[in-house]
């Protein structure tokens, strides 16, 4: 069963450290500082152990480097729609959230403003705006380099979207969601994505998302509820 | 309070034994005040010299006044360091017996109120910006009521609480393991941690502190109501701020019924008044989790609700954008009170952001995402299949909004949910009752049902028709 505390590829000395005091202690920041790298560079994700380090953060904010907050804040967005990008919003300092920037943090208020745009967006379905934001401004594309694979993964997380909710969608529409066109979006729709194309509709194969079957859940009965009523019948024979 | 205090007095009457432990705790008080350059030095000796371990026992479960001066807060900070110092870093475990369940609870509810309440007096003055006496002293003095060591001190009774667990239940129980002071200071704390996790904003690692606890009515906190009771509201609460509506609804039902069932054996107790103001909060919670999860409450539980807060909770079921400020009335008014885990900046007033406002603006942008839930909902409830152009007319909304409204309103009602194991594990489930899918414009619309339930009522004719 998936549990949030758990992440499959992690290391023993950061479980180590997360189970013990030692996640209180500032000297761990860099030892998380560079597993979030690793998350970055081999497309591993670890939300918990970040969440961690946001927290060392919080306590001392001197240890604070704004390239790891960022790095961390583009990684939650690749699991999009879960909420660990809020999650780690609260573990923030709030003068970075606020829309009149202090002046002492100016570019890191700059790039988690950004941020949270593309998440707003990711979270209300706005792929094809996501897309052309992400463009937009130069500043995205400093944002998102040390994530290896950002914009394939968040395509990925696109197509679990689609394949949960949609049975048939337009070529045309898909296209703009995936930001792909003409034979880059055939091999990721057919291969990556395991959804079919005829003519000008992709078709979603049915899974239990998509079926929207309607279900009556019945009572189920157990034998106890009788109890009474049986042994009944054998104190007073009828 | 006057009363519980007399329990403590009664309950451990031995003083005699204690003159060897008092006499350690004063030494260590006194190295502790050698240590730190305390400006309430002097009270501090003061009390030391007339001070006996029973008298710290019982301030340590005394509420301090809301308007407490710093100094007094210094010196109450000072007393949990030498109380939490003594009892976990003497010489093999100290001898002393509880004087009642309920004095481990107070020591510790008490120990973060005072923590938190510290921490708004703080952010207070660094507000006004008055008083710069006060200001001065705070600044020489960051260490006390400082995160880390209320942590720490935390930290430490949850060790305990792990030589606890290896040889629970008391069969084997080792040295410290066998001790009630121990056990219940351990298992309290825990909860503590789980309080000030969540007021820190960190709501995955305060679920995360429980995973060695078992939550039902037979657990040991259920035996100390205040405990029971606060454990569910901040379990319930860092669910809802984890987006788990289904959980946190299932946790505020449970305790909501609890104690309105058994709401005739506490009300006359000291702790009523506490407990339903938190109550209140919690229906307002409970409020707040149905409008973002539609679902159906325990009758009982439904109409306190509407009882309590009938308007808001229609506003929010209406949802739209007259909604929001009915969200962030009851958020504010039902949200613990967040503290802000470092002091603020007392140089630059304007940086100081209120860590309430900071939370909730979070919490809220995840709620404007899905505002038009209620209003889709009640639609597509009247159809099985429709056409999304038709659909966007009755709306009065473009199409290609409408379809990401859909798919919004979709991945919102796939949850995780709780069905074994820690608190953090769960499985994604749809959790509303509402399914749909898209085929191309036209929208598949499936509701799941409850089947009708005949048991019941065939078991209680039956019975009628036996007697």
């Amino acid at each position: 069963m998936p549990s949030f505390d758990n992440a499959e590829d992690r290391p023993e000395h950061i479980t180590n450290i997360l189970n013990g005091l030692d996640r209180y202690n500032p000297e761990t920041t860099s030892i998380f500082q560079d597993y979030v790298s690793q998350q970055c560079e081999y497309g591993t994700y670890d939300c918990y152990a970040n969440l961690a380090l946001l927290k060392l953060y919080q306590f001392n904010p001197h240890l604070a480097r704004d390239e790891t907050i960022t790095n961390i804040l583009v990684k939650s967005l690749t699991v999009f729609p879960s909420t660990d990008f809020s999650l780690c919003c609260h573990l923030l300092p709030p003068s970075l959230l606020t829309t009149t920037p202090a002046s002492s943090t100016g570019d890191l208020h700059e790039a988690v403003q950004k941020l949270t745009t593309l998440n707003t967006q990711l979270e209300s379905c706005q792929f094809k705006d996501f897309w052309n934001t992400l463009d937009s401004d130069d500043l995205y594309a400093d944002l998102i380099a040390d994530v290896s694979g950002f914009e394939d993964t968040i395509r990925k997380r696109i197509a679990v979207v689609t394949n949960s909710s949609i049975r048939e969608i337009t070529r045309e529409m898909l296209e703009g969601w995936l930001n792909l066109s003409d034979d880059e979006f055939d091999t990721f729709v057919k291969d990556t994505a395991g959804f079919s194309i005829e003519g000008n509709t992709v078709i979603v194969p049915l899974n239990k998302d998509n079926e929207a079957r309607p279900t009556i859940t019945r009572e189920s009965v157990k034998f106890d509820q009788f109890s009474r009523v049986i042994r009944r019948a054998y104190e007073q024979p009828a | 309070m006057l009363a519980r205090q007399a329990q403590y007095q009664n309950g451990t009457n031995e003083d005699d034994d204690f003159d060897d432990d008092g006499m350690l705790a004063a030494s260590i008080v006194e190295a502790i005040q050698n240590e730190d350059d305390d400006p309430s030095q002097t009270l501090h000796s003061l009390h030391s010299r007339e001070d006996d371990l029973q008298s710290r026992l019982q301030a340590a479960a005394t509420p301090l006044e809301y308007q407490a001066s710093l100094e007094a807060r210094y010196a109450s900070y000072d007393n949990y360091c030498s109380l939490f110092h003594f009892i976990l870093n003497s010489n093999g475990p100290v001898e002393l017996d509880l004087p009642t369940y309920y004095w481990a609870w107070d020591v510790i509810d008490e120990f973060i109120y005072q923590f938190n309440n510290f921490c708004a007096y703080r952010n207070r003055l660094a507000k006004k910006g008055q008083n710069h006496d006060e200001i001065a002293s705070l600044k020489d003095n960051q260490q006390i009521w400082g995160c880390y060591s209320v942590l720490n001190r935390s930290q430490m009774n949850e060790q305990l609480a792990a030589i606890k667990r290896g040889e629970d239940p008391n069969t084997v129980a080792g040295e410290y393991g066998s001790r009630p002071l121990y056990r219940m200071l351990g298992y309290f704390s825990i909860i503590g941690l789980l309080r000030v996790h969540c007021l820190l904003g960190d709501f995955t690692l305060a679920l995360k502190t429980l995973d060695d606890i078992e939550l039902n009515k037979k657990a040991v906190f259920a035996r100390v109501m205040g405990a029971h009771f606060t454990t569910y509201y901040y379990v319930g609460f860092c669910y809802m701020m984890m987006g788990r509506y289904s959980d946190a609804i299932k946790a505020f039902s449970h305790i909501l019924l609890y104690v309105a069932r058994t709401k005739n054996f506490h009300n006359k107790s000291a702790q009523f008044d506490s407990i339903s103001k938190t109550m209140d909060q919690m229906y307002a919670l409970l409020a707040i989790c149905v409008a973002l999860c539609p679902t159906r409450l325990d009758d009982t539980i439904h109409s306190s609700l509407r009882e309590k807060y009938a308007d808001q909770f229609q506003k929010l079921q209406r949802g739209g954008p007259e909604s929001l400020p009915v969200f962030e009335e009851l958020f504010q008014a039902s949200a613990p009170k967040f503290i802000s885990p470092i002091p603020p900046d007392f140089d630059n007033p304007a940086n100081n952001v209120d860590p309430m406002q900071h939370h909730l603006q979070v919490f809220l942008s995840g709620v404007k995402n899905n505002m038009m839930a209620p209003v889709l909902r009640s639609y597509l409830k009247l159809y099985t299949s429709m056409d999304l152009h038709k659909l966007a007319a009755f709306l009065e909304v473009d199409a290609e909004d409408l379809r990401t409204k859909l798919l919004v309103f979709k991945q919102r009602s796939r949850q995780c949910k709780w069905s074994e194991g820690g608190l953090l594990s769960g499985e994604a489930v749809n959790a509303s009752d509402l399914d749909f899918a898209l085929n191309n414009d036209l929208i598949h619309i499936s509701e799941a049902r409850v089947g009708r339930k005949l048991v019941d009522w065939y078991l209680r004719n039956l019975t009628r028709s036996y007697a």
